[in-house]
């Protein structure tokens, strides 16, 4: 085992001693963790600092921030942009924005759940004409572009009259229309052992049975990495409802979000920058509660049955 | 923001659909509204809170003078607000009325897919008629303007008190702008420098072609300056670049996305005078004035007033005339520029800027406009199809050059390249 050299020791010194755990002493390995934990927290700086910013910008004065502002910490400390990020804007309430902002995202991971799991289950377990047919199709609409898609939806919409309503924000999810996510349960439901449907159908329950009872209680940490992924893709989501919502008191946090930067009049950066610490919050508390699934959900992926 | 390729792809694309949409439908009959069953239009703008605010106020006040019509108003930011237009466009679902750039005014005006307002009541009489032009392509009226923005040097009184350096007239060369931008980042030690580099702003070049009595460009779209007319004027700065006369482009890239004289770096800035609001708030500063633009002969400045917004209709709306009649009332009515005041531009109808009562900053802003009438040409046509690109090409070269990676003659060569591919493919 000579893989493992301590960092502390310089490559130069000759001769080279035949590196062994065993006889490393106390003292260097105390040496090692330190400089491990050093370098760790030296890149977690790295990593936290633009949200740092961000926090440290909400409560300073719109002139402080950015330019030639380089300070962190302002002495002019203040609520003041939180204020204005609540007044709301054009005559809506922020929080009108956060409930939109919810009901969106909270549809979205109702629709994905309920639609991408039934689907998932039809892929991995029922043998149709023609599935892997299918199957295919709905892996190369992961492949299709978003932006080729925008503007034939939005004419189908647009004739349809469901312009300015949430319904084609929507829709999609409840039609399992997220590839992506079918696709992240079916591999989850094929490492599940064949064994246990097979038991229960001897047992005399059918599709449904089978599904409800055995299939989801199983699927927990897919259900839940969709859930979450679903939420913030939903809760970020700026183009879907840019071009679907025309009225103000309809529109979600990323689209209000923009409307304090107007580089063609002045900006209020900190009543902006306040508002996304407002905005990250319920994201943030959602992935603080679920994380631990997260890890579970996409490792066992990984997993060979 | 979408760049001019994907919106254009965006619309043709859409556009051949929406054709054939639209072979499949008879056109809605038009519609008139009465104070019990009023017509509703559609009105959508860019901007900020501020701006929401106010143009919600406008319309309150329309609605009440005009009890058979209501307005839908809806707002977003600039480079959203153009990526749904885009969509909307090609879905054939535009708004009856909407705020509209210069700059994008051929791209949709060309494709047919604004209302010609030649055919509807608005009355342009107290429009300056140097103006009108720049709404018009080939003989039709796509875009009334509300309200117009003009060139201007930008500077800190007090900054230049404080360096002792007299405060500049407006009457100036190129020569003597160079040294006073020279005399700034001297005098500045390091902490102030004179400006940015102005050679690098497409409009202020603009201005220069016209200073020497050439446009931008010809009738049928293509490049009216030569690669020597450019060479000329990126040489101009060529003796103050990498000295404090001009901020160094690592440090502009360092402050975007505020302005380096917004940030209190440099003692002046070439730019429109509508940014003045802008300006004070980043800056904090007390005051900042307004001088005209340097020019080699005294009698023509190059200057024009350029529509800061225009007003434009749907050529598929169901209600042309209660979106004439709005859009009438948005750029005419003197209770109107009270509501905005300077927060458009300076108004552009003579009826609405004279029931407007101007103070502090947007006084600024009025008196500046006044005092270069004299100097005043035409207001440039819409620009060509591409120009977005255009422009921010001419912004990247020169921001190359200003990094050292490009000499003058290679910007020249790489900006022309870059414009002559693009006039090309769009032709």
């Amino acid at each position: 085992m000579t893989t493992m050299a301590t960092p502390t020791k310089p490559a130069a010194e000759a001769p080279a001693p035949v590196y062994n755990p065993k006889s490393e002493s106390a003292g260097a390995k105390r040496t090692k963790s330190a400089i491990f934990h050093i370098v760790a927290l030296a890149l977690t700086g790295v990593v936290l600092y633009p949200a740092l910013w961000m926090i440290a910008s909400s409560f300073k004065p719109n002139s402080e921030i950015g330019g030639a502002n380089t300070s962190l910490w302002s002495s002019n400390f203040s609520f003041d942009n939180f204020v204005t990020a609540m007044d709301g804007i054009g005559g809506v309430s922020t929080l009108q924005f956060f409930t939109n902002s919810l009901i969106l995202a909270i549809g979205a991971v109702v629709g994905t759940i309920l639609s991408a799991s039934v689907s998932a289950y039809a892929f991995a377990r029922i043998k149709f004409p023609g599935r892997s047919v299918f199957f295919g199709m709905m892996i190369a609409t992961l492949l299709l572009p978003f932006h080729v898609v925008i503007i034939p939806q939005y004419i189908v919409f647009q004739q349809l009259g469901l312009v300015d309503t949430y319904i084609p924000l929507l829709i999609g999810k409840f039609l399992a229309a997220d590839a992506f996510f079918v696709f992240l349960m079916v591999q989850f439901m094929r490492n599940l052992p064949a064994e246990l449907d097979e038991a229960a159908r001897i047992d005399g329950a059918g599709h449904v049975r089978i599904f409800t009872s055995i299939m989801l209680p199983l699927m927990k940490p897919a259900l839940i990495s969709t859930s979450i992924f679903s939420f913030i893709w939903s809760w970020n989501d700026f183009l879907g409802p840019l071009l679907y919502l025309n009225t103000p008191e309809k529109y979600p946090l990323p689209l209000a979000l923009r409307l304090f930067v107007d580089q063609t009049q002045s900006s209020d950066y900190g009543a902006m920058i306040a508002m996304s610490v407002l905005a990250l919050l319920p994201v943030l508390i959602f992935f603080l509660v679920f994380q631990r699934y997260i890890v579970e959900g996409v490792s066992t992926q990984g997993l060979k049955g | 923001m979408i760049d001019r390729r994907k919106f254009l792809t965006t619309v043709a694309l859409g556009t051949a659909s929406a054709a054939v949409l639209a072979a499949c439908g008879a056109p809605a009959p038009a519609q008139t509204g009465s104070a019990e069953n009023p017509v509703t239009i559609n009105y959508t703008w860019w901007g900020n809170d501020d701006r929401a605010e106010r143009t919600r106020k406008a319309i309150a006040l329309f609605e009440e003078k005009n009890k058979d019509i209501k307005v839908n108003g809806n707002f977003t930011d600039f480079a959203g607000y153009w990526q749904k237009r885009a969509t909307e466009a090609a879905g054939g679902g535009l708004p009856d009325v909407m705020q509209f750039d210069l700059s994008y005014m051929r791209d949709y005006g060309q494709r047919n897919q604004l209302l010609d307002l030649g055919t509807v009541k608005i009355n342009t009489d107290a429009f300056d008629k140097s103006l009108l032009p720049s709404g018009q392509i080939r003989g039709k009226t796509y875009g009334i303007p509300t309200s117009t923005n003009a060139f201007a040097v930008y500077y800190d009184p007090a900054k230049l008190a404080s360096l002792g350096i007299a405060e500049p007239d407006g009457t100036w060369n190129y020569d003597e702008f160079n040294k006073f931008l020279a005399e700034v980042g001297a005098k500045g030690n390091g902490a102030l420098f004179g400006g940015t580099d102005y050679t690098g702003v497409w409009w202020m070049f603009n201005v220069w072609l016209r200073q020497n009595n050439i446009e931008a460009f010809t009738e049928d779209g293509k490049l009216g300056f030569t690669k020597d007319d450019l060479k000329k004027w990126w040489n101009l700065t060529a003796d103050l670049r990498g000295t404090p006369a001009l901020v160094s482009e690592e440090r502009v890239t360092q402050l975007a996305p505020k302005s380096p004289f917004g940030s209190n770096v440099t003692g002046t800035e070439v730019t429109w005078d509508n940014f003045m609001a802008g300006y004070l708030a980043d800056s904090g500063a007390k005051e900042l004035k307004l001088v005209p633009v340097p020019s080699d002969d005294k009698d023509n400045l190059g200057l024009f007033l350029k529509p800061s917004m225009l007003m434009a209709a749907s050529a598929k709306t169901k209600n042309k005339d209660a979106a004439a009649r709005f859009i009438d009332f948005m750029v005419n009515d003197p209770e109107v520029g009270q509501i905005f005041k300077t927060s458009r531009g300076v108004p552009a109808s003579k009826t609405q800027r004279d029931g407007t009562t101007f103070e502090g900053t947007d006084k600024l802003v009025v008196d500046y406009e006044k005092s270069i009438e004299k100097y005043l040409k035409d207001a440039p046509e819409p620009p060509i199809v591409g120009f977005g690109t255009l422009e921010a090409s001419f912004k990247r070269v020169a921001s190359d050059m200003n990094y050292g990676k490009l000499t003058v003659d290679g910007a020249a060569d790489a900006w022309f390249k870059e414009a002559e591919d693009l006039i090309k493919q769009n032709a």
